[in-house]
């Protein structure tokens, strides 16, 4: 029996698992590729990303040594974490829905 | 049933979003054209009896063949900056740091295999192989971030860089003796960095699609 308590509710929502996954895949994302990449407004992405930190999943870092100040994001452990469970949840509701062989 | 589906549509989104951001495409399609339509232009007057005289000796090879390498790498990086700059990144992504660090160094040490080999013995055809060999392996070792074509493009080169490599070392001799020219080499030239990159930039822009953007 699936519990689909299982299932994070932060990291449910398409616009921030599409935001996890992207940081799941490298270690570090400046915010313009992040915007970039997902085709999102600059609000929509900060509003998403400051929920995804305020849950502890998500690392900002701001580097100024450059010509301009730059913005990254990364996942710290605990999100990579929650994420790969996140995953097994999903996996488990997909095989749920195969009929026995 | 319907978190079930919904279970799917999540894992659709994380696979279509791991794959383009695992994909980056070092090559440029027009950057290829460039490339590709410098080397059939040089290879082919190389390969003329009387234009061709200026290549039968390494140095000149050489010079043309760099100049062109010179040219199609910066035409390349004007392309992808430019690119970058479309999609609001920046030019020196991790994309191509990573494909800078995966291309370099077989890329390196085949330029200075070919151009040893041409200074020391002359040797054109070899040093043609060399080129056409490393750099097939410089693409083929992008394999895990780059698009299929980049990948085909690498084992074009190769099977290009390994039946010339047979043939000069086969014995035929007229054969032989012409690859090792000016003229053999530049018509190899033209076909592998040539040809194979005009082919890559057809395959490129026949098969591109339009960007598929996640909705918000």
């Amino acid at each position: 029996m699936i519990d689909f308590d299982r299932l994070d509710k932060t990291i449910h929502e398409k616009a921030r698992l599409s935001i996890m996954t992207l940081l799941a895949s490298r270690a570090v994302w400046s915010f313009q590729e992040l915007k970039a990449e997902l085709g999102m407004s600059d609000g929509n992405l900060i509003t998403h990303l400051r929920t995804l930190m305020a849950a502890g999943f998500v690392e900002e870092k701001k580097d100024d040594t450059g010509t301009r100040p730059r913005t990254t994001y990364g996942l710290n452990e605990e999100g990579r974490k929650r994420f790969k469970e996140y995953l097994e949840v999903l996996e488990s509701i997909v095989r749920a829905m195969r009929p026995p062989a | 049933m319907s978190i079930q589906l919904d279970a799917l549509e999540s894992l659709r989104v994380i696979r279509s979003l791991m794959e383009r951001a695992h994909i980056y495409r070092a090559i440029s399609a027009p950057a290829a054209t460039i490339g590709g339509l410098f080397a059939v232009a040089a290879g082919v007057a190389g390969a003329v009896p009387g234009v061709g005289e200026f290549f039968s000796q390494p140095r000149p090879f050489l010079a043309t063949w760099l100049l062109i390498l010179v040219l199609t790498s910066a035409a390349n990086f004007w392309l992808l900056s430019r690119e970058a700059a479309r999609r609001n990144q920046p030019t020196i992504s991790e994309g191509m740091r990573m494909a800078m660090r995966t291309i370099l160094p077989p890329v390196g040490v085949g330029g200075i295999l070919g151009i040893g080999t041409l200074l020391w013995s002359g040797d054109m055809g070899m040093a043609a192989t060399y080129w056409m060999l490393f750099y097939g392996l410089a693409l083929l070792g992008t394999h895990s971030f780059s698009p299929r074509s980049l990948v085909w493009l690498g084992w074009g080169f190769i099977a290009l860089g390994v039946a010339l490599f047979a043939v000069l070392g086969s014995g035929y001799g007229d054969l032989q003796t012409f690859l090792r020219s000016g003229r053999g080499a530049s018509l190899a030239m033209a076909a592998s960095f040539g040809l194979l990159h005009l082919i890559y930039a057809g395959c490129v822009c026949m098969g591109s699609k339009p960007e598929i953007r996640t909705q918000q």
